[in-house]
């Protein structure tokens, strides 16, 4: 039976390839990609599922999903010019995401699918720092936190609950860990640039150390996410990442409070 | 909601090079045949962010235009007409919800320092 390993979370800060090559491997970013790194290094997944919030990159309101599992043999990017990172390819673990996308209606999910996608940088920042040689295979979920309507937080609870059933019925021997990638307060383009909502990152961070889990449903309300910055729906990934994990502590949490973000890492091995 | 096609055409300003360039070389021509509002052609020519962000217009979206230096904006700019809107109730009411409401003055040196 395959089974959850570990979870991570991590921002995906278009700027930081770029800051870290130029100020090297000691600086405050480098460490602590490095840190989340080294567990991930460390728990040796052979999948890694991603929750991830597309930047308007490779949806567009044509077609917008709020949920959409990435079921391709593989995918690329980024799709956006935002990051100076490569151009990757990335292999996708299409049977574990088939899996995921066809357990949705029994789950009381109407998911989306997408056999044929790019990633954008919210996908590739955290992967170029993580697993560079793009060596673990992906399930990208991707979750609508930028477009309201927001789906609630619960219902993203939810999914990272499917996602727990079908890794642990999946026939297969797996080690399947979870990443969620984005901010807790953050503007883009808005009247918010710059503005970090200190107090919103003291609440979330909080209930993330303590495992306040039902707590941050509660209080991670589309309104109050958006009042932080409009990229602050992000914390949905975070939030589908406890639905996997279940309720446990993570075993490192540390932010950059004027980024309005943070890194974590849940283990029990 | 119309919204859409301005939406489109900053989707297009990252997506679609060819496109891009003709909005730099003529955004009236660029635009002339889209189905956009005299009210959003308008603002789109006059690079008047802040209004296609009252319209419904995504600001990661907007954000493009700035980035290519289209319609006469920059980021000093776009930043200056955003920064003005939080003293609008709209971001007034969002204001009240986050940890501390912050008026214009005091975004305009925040984003500044960012």
């Amino acid at each position: 039976m395959a089974e959850i390993v570990a979870g991570f979370g991590v921002p995906h800060t278009p700027m930081f390839p770029e800051q870290v090559a130029r100020e090297g491997p000691q600086s405050e970013t480098a460490q602590l990609y490095r840190a989340v790194a080294e567990h991930l290094d460390a728990v040796q997944p052979d999948a890694l599922v991603v929750f991830d919030s597309d930047h308007l990159n490779t949806f567009f309101f044509n077609n917008l999903p709020t949920f959409c599992v990435g079921a391709a043999a593989c995918t690329e990017g980024p799709n956006d010019t935002n990051a100076r990172i490569p151009h990757y390819v990335v292999p996708v673990a299409e049977e574990l995401a088939r899996g995921v996308y066809h357990a949705g209606p029994a789950h009381g999910f109407d998911l989306a699918v997408s056999q044929e996608f790019q990633v954008d940088h919210s996908v590739l920042v955290p992967l170029h720092f993580l697993t560079p040689r793009m060596q673990v295979p992906i399930v990208p979920v991707f979750i609508n936190g930028v477009a309201p309507p927001l789906p609630q937080a619960r219902r993203c609870y939810a999914l990272g609950q499917l996602v727990r059933q079908v890794v642990e019925s999946w026939p297969a021997e797996q080690r399947v860990a979870v990443l969620a990638s984005g901010s807790f307060s953050l503007e883009v383009a808005g009247p918010r640039v710059g503005i970090t909502d200190g107090d919103w990152m003291r609440t979330v961070l909080r209930h993330l150390g303590r495992a306040e889990t039902r707590a941050l449903l509660e209080q991670a309300t589309t309104e109050r996410m958006l009042a932080a910055g409009n990229v602050s729906g992000e914390l949905l990934n975070w939030i589908a990442l406890l639905g996997v994990i279940g309720r446990r502590r993570p075993v490192f949490l540390e932010p950059q409070m004027s980024h309005g973000h943070a890194y974590g890492v849940w283990r029990w091995d | 909601m119309s919204v859409y096609e301005v939406d489109k055409i900053c989707w297009r300003a990252q997506h679609d090079p060819p496109f891009r360039e003709q909005l730099r070389q003529d955004p009236a021509r660029a635009l002339a045949d889209l189905p956009l509002t005299p009210e959003e052609r308008e603002a789109l020519l006059a690079g008047n962010v802040a209004r296609l962000y009252q319209l419904g217009a995504h600001p990661y979206l907007l954000g493009h235009l700035s980035r290519y230096g289209l319609f006469g904006l920059t980021r000093e700019n776009y930043g200056r007409q955003m920064k003005a809107l939080l003293d609008t109730p709209a971001e007034q009411a969002r204001a009240r919800l986050a940890g501390r409401p912050v008026g214009a003055a005091e975004g305009a040196r925040a984003g500044s320092a960012s």
